[in-house]
């Protein structure tokens, strides 16, 4: 609130009527005046100077009529500035609040024409006054459909009349307003101030921001301000209003009104009406006359870096004192948070939701710094000002310590695979230290690339991008929970966010084709943090094919089959095709709030699909010949040289799909296995990948080896998740099980392991039998468990040339890929190659199974159904 | 004045608008929509789920253009967005009796 004696720097019209035809020398004296203030912006550009001069001509103006048309009569009366008005801070194009306050009804009548005398002449010289009649009870009411009003009440400022009138509200009513509704207005304020950042995208990052409203704009200025009048007012204390205004936050907040202020001075003036966004032209004209700068003409990408400086700087200020009010108001908050401050461990303490390190010492460790952002990232925490200040402190040594090789990588992928990974990265960024580890980044620090279509900063974007993947699983869009299926089902998410976080790297480069700049820098990025590589070659593919999916959906009818065929054979693998699909939705949808619509996550869901099908469907067909000669088989045969035609034959007759879906590392391993086959029939290898076990056997082909295998890993209590079975034109099998070890008995007994590769040896040479281990498993096992899914199968002729394609879909149990296999064997079929998986209840398992080396006939197809499905009812516990 | 509204292929959107532009059409209105004509739709499957696509993408254009060009807009549109396929989509015309520019009242063809 201030008061204090008015400016008469405005001369006294002549003419003294009230009526609007009497008044155009002060219409026109107003229009000199304004215009005169405008040239003066123009030399000067100082913002805040020249909304002290408007302030000051409509003061001179509202005291000049007043003296006309308010007379000795109307007492107990007093016109009083709200708002920006009272403020002081009135912009070319702003509405003029005012209040008319009455001590009582009585004293409201009276003054009805007066009233309108005085705004309908404003309204003449061209000013949009928002008046209001108030008396000094109501004022002392609070209505919370009108928070507008009492936030404007804060900043009211005397003009004329009854000044014991003035004193009264602001002495008293309006002190003792706050304190008794300081809780609702904080609480109110704080939502609408959520609200409005939400309309933003809850981000600064706009490629034509809005100064007024966005995010770390000037509104967030007079929330900081209203917040500090409010706690100071509920606490019985005068707000002090030089703090309130800078809020204490080191100038930083008083430059950052000042360039904010002028801004939205030139755009009212270039607009000539209240229109605040500051558009690319905008931009450019700004930039070019160097409005706020202080240093002369700019690039409008540097002005725009600039705008970002100081919004960061109010948002920050903002958002941190909407927090502290809401946890120091908030018991149940602060209940929450003093739960979570549990979380905290050696390095770092949590107090009310903020970050602290333990030991001032460690915010100058790059390594411990990286710890902190992935404490963030995993709990969702934000970094606390002490240790905002401290990192910032210590700057000049973590720029130079921060890893940027594999000790980077090693913190970086678990900080991905977070789910705060966005802001995490955010706030890393807004210390300048992202792009001292991930230096390619650096290229798009800020950048504003100006198109019609995306709507915030590409940094900003792929911050963007990452959350959108985060946010999967608690997605309410009917329309995108598959996809957050599919989110759940990656096998290497880390891969997928590094590409994302690099994926547009190269908007920042020369030349047109930005993904290949893009991905030139991810190579150079990945060799740096040496990834493995294939993980390398996974990141470099997803950044390189980034528009592959969205191009495809734009350009090509996804209900061709030729589509279809050609997108996956770009894509090759059913993983990259999910990492891909996921990458195109996260891009998509970070583009801004509206361009992921229903009806295109809809045609992408359906593009994946359908590729998916492909993928499975084609996973027997065009099998590798001898000859072949592909990038995939000359990186196999360069790991073995010199033994590339004894190689050549090894993969002969195995599917496409066995060389897309196995590392050259690991198909040189099973050519080293079936090497020496002739000495040990049966060839294993077990390892841990991704908390579960792998096992591959590499053997000659036989009558009932998946079945068996299947039967001798449910015998061991082991829940297999995937599982495939491939053979090469020899007879050589390679079937490779995943599977989750349910009673963790190899990983609690390390001697374990070699009895249980043991037992597959004997069990598969037939040196042991397999149905007591299965007999007693099944004894074990048998518990009720709810049955949720109905089976279903298919068999389709069309999509294989060799083979009839059964598709199983089931309630997953133990023991089911046994249960299947058996049946089918039974039945005299071949199981060609199986994909198996399991979604939670859901078991979905592809055979691809021959008869006598041939496709199933259409005749033997509901003998096969009939036996597999009284096999699969058979072997659910009566109480299913 | 004629309304031309036009369903087509999404894929050949791209197409049609360079098309339209080319001829000297400076406005459109394009929506996502979906819907089948003869095309009907079919049944398709994902991990065992079965999912009936019964609406089918498409993209919707309306126009309102002068008498003039209307013909040589409709070749370019179907030249553009003509496979031969059931599913290339439909173009409808409806005559225009007037057009208002909101922002200064221009009415007629000098509103287009």
């Amino acid at each position: 609130m201030t008061t204090g004696p008015q400016p008469t720097a405005m001369p006294a019209p002549k003419v003294l009527m009230a009526t609007p035809a009497a008044n155009f020398p002060l219409r026109d004296q107003y229009r000199q005046e304004s215009q005169r203030m405008q040239r003066d912006f123009e030399a000067v550009g100082s913002g805040l100077a020249a909304l002290s001069s408007r302030t000051r001509l409509v003061d001179s103006l509202c005291l000049t009529l007043w003296e006309q048309l308010f007379t000795a009569g109307h007492n107990s009366c007093a016109l009083i500035a709200l708002g920006g008005y009272g403020r002081n801070e009135l912009f070319p194009h702003s509405d003029i609040d005012l209040l008319f306050l009455t001590a009582d009804e009585a004293h409201r009548d009276p003054i009805t024409t007066a009233i309108a005398g005085l705004c309908q002449t404003l309204w003449d010289c061209g000013l949009r006054v928002s008046p209001t009649t108030r008396t000094l009870a109501d004022c002392g009411r609070f209505d919370p459909n009108n928070l507008e009003f009492t936030l404007s009440l804060l900043d009211c400022r005397f003009l004329a009349g009854d000044q014991t009138l003035f004193e009264r509200l602001h002495g008293k009513t309006l002190p003792q307003l706050i304190a008794r509704e300081s809780d609702g207005l904080l609480q109110q304020l704080s939502e609408l101030t959520q609200i409005r950042h939400q309309r933003f995208g809850n981000t600064i990052f706009h490629l034509e921001p809005n100064v007024k409203d966005g995010p770390g704009g000037l509104r967030d200025c007079h929330v900081a301000r209203w917040l500090g009048m409010i706690v100071a007012l509920a606490s019985g204390r005068k707000p002090d209003l030089v703090s309130v205004r800078q809020n204490g936050a080191h100038g930083e907040m008083l430059a950052a009104l000042e360039f904010l202020s002028s801004s939205r001075c030139y755009l009212h003036y270039r607009h000539g009406r209240d229109d605040n966004a500051i558009a690319w032209a905008a931009q450019e004209e700004m930039a070019a006359r160097g409005i706020a700068t202080g240093s002369g003409p700019l690039s409008p990408a540097e002005w725009m870096r600039l705008y970002f400086r100081h919004a960061k700087a109010v948002y920050r200020n903002s958002s941190q004192l909407l927090g502290q009010i809401s946890r120091e108001r908030s018991s149940l908050l602060r209940s929450f948070q003093h739960w979570r401050s549990r979380v905290s461990n050696s390095e770092f303490s949590v107090v009310d939701g903020r970050v602290f390190f333990q030991q001032a010492a460690d915010a100058r460790e790059a390594s411990v710094v990286l710890r902190l952002f992935t404490f963030i990232a995993r709990h969702g925490f934000s970094l606390s000002p002490e240790s905002e200040r401290r990192i910032n402190d210590a700057y000049l040594r973590l720029a130079e310590t921060m890893p940027q090789d594999q000790y980077l990588w090693q913190h970086l992928r678990e900080m991905l695979t977070q789910p705060g990974a966005a802001d995490a990265l955010r706030a890393l960024h807004s210390l300048n230290l992202l792009t001292r580890a991930v230096p390619e980044f650096e290229t798009i620090d800020l950048l504003v690339l100006r198109d019609l279509y995306h709507r915030y900063t590409v940094d900003e974007h792929t911050f963007m991008a990452i959350d959108v993947l985060h946010r999967l699983n608690t997605e309410k869009d009917a329309t995108l929970q598959p996809f957050a299926e599919l989110m759940s089902e990656l096998e290497h998410p880390e891969l997928l966010f590094l590409a994302l976080l690099l994926h547009d790297t190269g908007k920042g480069l020369e030349g047109a084709d930005h993904t290949h700049g893009s991905l030139q820098l991810t190579g150079a990025a990945v060799k740096r943090m040496q990834l493995s590589e294939d993980a390398a070659a996974a990141v470099c593919f997803l950044v390189a094919s980034h528009l592959e999916i969205s191009s495809t959906l734009r350009r090509r009818d996804i209900y061709d089959p030729a589509t279809i065929r050609e997108l996956a054979a770009k894509i090759g693998t059913p993983e990259r095709l999910k990492m891909l699909t996921l990458m195109t939705l996260a891009d998509i949808k970070a583009v801004n709030p509206e361009a992921l619509t229903p009806w295109k996550a809809e045609n992408l869901w359906r593009l994946y699909t359908r590729t998916a099908g492909y993928l499975d469907r084609s996973a027997d067909s065009e099998g590798l010949g001898a000859d072949v000669s592909t990038k995939a088989i000359e990186k196999i045969i360069a790991m073995l040289p010199e033994r590339g035609s004894t190689m050549l034959k090894f993969l002969d007759g195995l599917p496409q799909r066995y060389v897309l879906s196995h590392a050259p590392e690991e198909v040189a391993e099973h050519f080293l296995m079936a090497g020496q086959l002739a000495a040990e029939p049966v060839q294993l290898s077990l390892r841990a990948v991704s908390g579960q076990h792998e096992l591959t056997v590499v053997t000659t082909d036989r009558a009932g080896l998946f079945r068996t295998l299947a039967g001798i890993l449910y015998a061991w209590g082991m829940d297999i998740t995937k599982a495939a079975a491939f053979s090469n034109r020899a007879g050589t099998v390679v079937d490779v099980f995943c599977f989750k070890d349910r009673f963790r008995t190899l990983e609690l007994n390390p001697p374990e392991r070699e009895r249980f590769k043991r037992s597959v040896r004997e069990i598969l040479m037939g040196e042991a039998p397999l149905a007591p281990l299965l007999e007693s498993r099944l004894k074990a096992d048998h518990q009720p468990v709810k049955l949720t899914v109905a089976t279903r199968l298919r068999f389709d002729n069309e999509c294989s040339e060799r083979s009839t394609l059964l598709e199983v879909v089931t309630q997953d149990r133990p023991g089911l890929l046994h249960t299947i296999s058996s049946a089918l064997t039974s039945e005299h079929c071949s199981i060609e190659v199986a994909l198996i998986d399991t979604e939670g209840p859901v078991a979905h398992d592809v055979f691809y199974i021959t008869c006598a080396g041939k496709k199933l006939s259409i005749e033997t197809m509901p003998a096969i159904e009939w036996s597999l499905t009284a096999e699969l009812a058979d072997a659910l516990p009566s109480t299913w | 004045m004629t309304k031309l509204e036009t369903v087509i292929q999404p894929a050949k959107f791209d197409a049609v608008k360079d098309a339209l532009i080319e001829i000297g059409v400076e406005g459109m209105t394009v929506t996502e929509v979906r819907g089948h004509g003869r095309q009907k739709g079919h049944t398709e499957f994902y991990r065992g789920r079965e999912y009936t696509v019964d609406l089918l993408p498409k993209v919707k254009i309306e126009m309102v253009l002068p008498d003039q060009i209307v013909d040589r807009a409709i070749h370019a549109i179907t030249n553009a967005a003509r496979t031969g396929k059931i599913g290339d989509g439909k173009i409808f015309l409806a005559r225009v009796d007037e057009a208002i520019r909101i922002r200064n009242d221009d009415r007629g063809e000098n509103a287009l």
